[in-house]
C-alpha cells in the first residue's frame, strides 16, 4: 500500500506523466465529442428517414437506413475501426484523429437512430391523431406534439449512448493513437514507471469523472423536461 | 334538389386493411342539422366509418364530397378545420397545457390571432365549469374533463360537423353524464353530428337519424322511434335485444 501511494506521488511529481495522460484525456474528448456529435445528426436523420410514412421517394432511403444500422450493430466495433483505418482510410498521412472521429460517430449514428426511433414510436399515436384532426401540417405535429414528447424518453438513453462512445473509444490504442488509455499503458511501462497499477488506476477515475459529470447533465435534462408530468402530481 | 344544404355525401366508400375488408361499399348523406347515431355490433367498421370520412384512414375507394367538393389528399387538411373529431380516448395533447390545446391549431392555422383565441377558449372553459384548468396540463385533468375540454377544443375553429367516435366509453358513470350534457347542448343550439355511441337512451334521444352498420354495410337506417320500436331486419332485432 505504501508502495502505491509512493507511486502516485512519483506520477503526480513527474511533469512528463501528467503531461501525457492530459494529452491522452485530450485526444479522447475530441474523439468522443466529434463522433457523438456526428452520431446524433446521422442518427436523429436516419431516425427520421425510418419513422416516415411509407411513400415512393422514401423506399430506397429507408432500405439504406436499414441495412446500415443492420451492418453496424452486427459487427464488433474494434473490426469497423480496423476497416476505416487498413482499408478505407488505408492513405499515407490521412489524420488518424479524422478517421476515429468517422468510424466512432457513424457506429454511434446506428446505435442513436435506434434509440430516437424507439423515441418517436413510443408517443402514443392518438397525439398524432389529435394534430390531424384539427388540420395541422405533419411538420407542425412533429415538432410541436411528437419531437417534444419524444424526447423525454431519448434523452437517459442517448445519455447511454454518449457514455458507451466514451468508454469505447479506449480502442483506439489498438491502432496507435495516443489517448487517455493508451497513455496509462506508456506511462506504467518498463522505460517509465515501469509499474501500471497507478497509472491506470489515475486513467480510470478520469473516465470516471467524466462519465459521473455527464450522468449529472443528462438527469438535470431529465428532470427539466418532466415538468409537464410534474405538474400533474400537484 | 334538395331543401337543406347537404354538408356530406358519400359513395360507395370501401376500407380495407391489407385483406381485411372492413367497409364493403358505404353510401350516405348528411344533410345541415342533422344528428346521425352510428350502431353496429363491435367491429362492424364505425371507426373507420368515421375516420374515413376526415382521412384519419385513407379509403381505399369510394367519393366522399364535402360542401360539394370531393375530398382529396390535396384538399383534406383545409376540410378537417370544418370536421371536428372527438375520439374515444380524448387525445389532449400531453405536452401542451389546456389553453395551449386550445388555442394551437386557431392560431397555427392563422384562423384567429393568439388573443382572439385566447379570449374564446376561455369563455369556453367558463362555460364548461372548467374556468381555472386553463395552465393545467391534461395528466392532472379526470376522463370526464379532458373529454369536455376536447370537445371545445374542436369547437374552437367552429366546425360544421362534428364526429364523434364513442366519446363516453373510457369514462366512468358519472362523467358519461356531464360529457352527454355538453354533446345535447351543442345538438340543441343546431350542430351537424355523427356520433357511434352505446348509450341507447341518448341515441334515441338525439338522433334525427339512427344507421345501423354491420360487417362494413348500412343494413338499415331511419328515424330513431322506428328504428328503436319497429326494426325492419332481423339483424338490428336481434342487436337491439341484446343491448335494450
Ligand atoms: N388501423 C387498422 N389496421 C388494421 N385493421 C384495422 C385498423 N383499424 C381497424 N381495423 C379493423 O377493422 C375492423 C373494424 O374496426 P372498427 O372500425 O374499429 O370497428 P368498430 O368501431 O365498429 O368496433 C376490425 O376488424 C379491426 O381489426
Ligand atoms: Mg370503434
Amino acid at each position: 500500500m505504501n508502495s502505491f501511494f509512493e507511486k502516485i506521488g512519483e506520477l503526480f511529481s513527474t511533469p512528463e506523466y501528467i503531461d501525457s495522460l492530459l494529452h491522452g484525456f485530450w485526444l479522447t474528448i475530441q474523439i468522443s465529442y466529434f463522433a457523438i456529435l456526428i452520431g446524433m445528426i446521422l442518427g436523429a436523420i436516419i431516425a427520421l428517414i425510418d419513422t416516415a410514412r411509407p411513400s415512393k421517394w422514401l423506399v430506397i432511403p429507408k432500405f439504406i437506413c436499414r441495412v446500415y444500422t443492420t451492418i453496424i450493430r452486427g459487427t464488433p466495433m474494434a473490426l469497423q475501426l480496423f476497416i476505416m483505418f487498413f482499408v478505407i482510410f488505408a492513405i499515407k498521412g490521412f489524420p488518424s484523429i479524422i478517421i476515429a472521429i468517422l468510424a466512432f460517430g457513424l457506429n454511434s449514428a446506428a446505435y442513436a437512430a435506434e434509440v430516437i426511433r424507439g423515441g418517436i414510436l413510443s408517443v402514443d399515436k392518438g397525439q398524432t391523431e389529435a394534430g390531424l384532426a384539427l388540420g395541422l401540417s405533419r411538420t407542425t405535429i412533429f415538432f410541436k406534439i411528437v419531437a417534444p414528447q419524444a424526447i423525454k424518453n431519448i434523452i437517459p438513453a442517448l445519455g447511454n449512448e454518449v457514455i458507451t462512445v466514451i468508454k469505447e473509444t479506449a480502442i483506439v490504442s489498438m491502432v496507435g493513437m495516443y489517448d487517455l488509455n493508451m497513455a496509462a499503458k506508456d506511462i506504467g511501462s518498463g522505460q517509465n514507471m515501469a509499474s501500471y497499477i497507478v497509472p491506470m488506476f489515475v486513467a480510470a477515475l478520469f473516465y470516471l469523472a467524466t462519465i459521473y459529470l455527464i450522468t449529472f447533465i443528462v438527469k438535470r435534462i431529465e428532470k427539466s423536461l418532466r415538468r409537464s408530468d410534474l405538474r400533474a402530481e400537484e | 334538389m334538395e331543401n337543406t344544404e347537404t354538408d356530406l355525401k358519400i359513395k360507395n366508400l370501401k376500407k380495407q386493411f391489407g385483406k381485411n375488408k372492413v367497409l364493403n361499399g358505404i353510401d350516405f348523406e348528411l344533410k345541415e342539422g342533422e344528428r346521425v347515431v352510428i350502431l353496429g355490433p363491435s367491429g362492424s367498421g364505425k371507426s373507420t366509418f368515421l375516420r374515413c370520412i376526415n382521412w384519419m384512414e385513407e379509403p381505399t375507394s369510394g367519393e366522399i364530397y364535402f360542401d360539394g367538393t370531393l375530398v382529396t389528399e390535396k384538399n383534406i387538411r383545409k376540410m378537417r378545420r370544418n370536421m371536428g373529431m372527438v375520439f374515444q380516448h380524448f387525445n389532449l395533447i400531453n405536452n401542451l397545457t389546456v389553453m395551449d390545446n386550445l388555442i394551437l391549431a386557431p392560431v397555427k392555422l392563422k384562423i384567429m390571432t393568439r388573443e382572439v383565441a385566447e379570449k374564446r377558449a376561455k369563455e369556453l372553459l367558463r362555460h364548461i365549469g372548467l374556468p381555472n384548468k386553463a395552465e393545467a396540463y391534461p395528466a392532472s385533468l379526470s376522463g370526464g374533463q379532458k373529454q369536455r375540454i376536447a370537445i371545445i377544443r374542436a369547437m374552437m375553429l367552429n366546425p360544421e360537423v362534428l364526429l364523434f367516435d364513442e366519446p363516453t366509453s373510457a369514462l366512468d358513470p358519472e362523467a358519461i353524464g356531464d360529457v352527454l350534457d355538453l354533446i345535447r347542448e351543442l345538438a340543441d343550439r343546431g350542430m351537424t353530428i355523427m356520433i357511434v355511441t352505446h348509450e341507447m337512451g341518448f341515441a334515441r334521444e338525439i338522433a334525427t337519424r339512427i344507421v345501423f352498420i354491420d360487417k362494413g354495410r348500412i343494413i338499415e337506417e331511419g328515424e330513431p322511434n322506428t328504428f328503436f320500436s319497429h326494426p325492419k331486419t332481423d339483424r338490428v332485432k336481434e342487436f337491439l335485444q341484446k343491448v335494450l
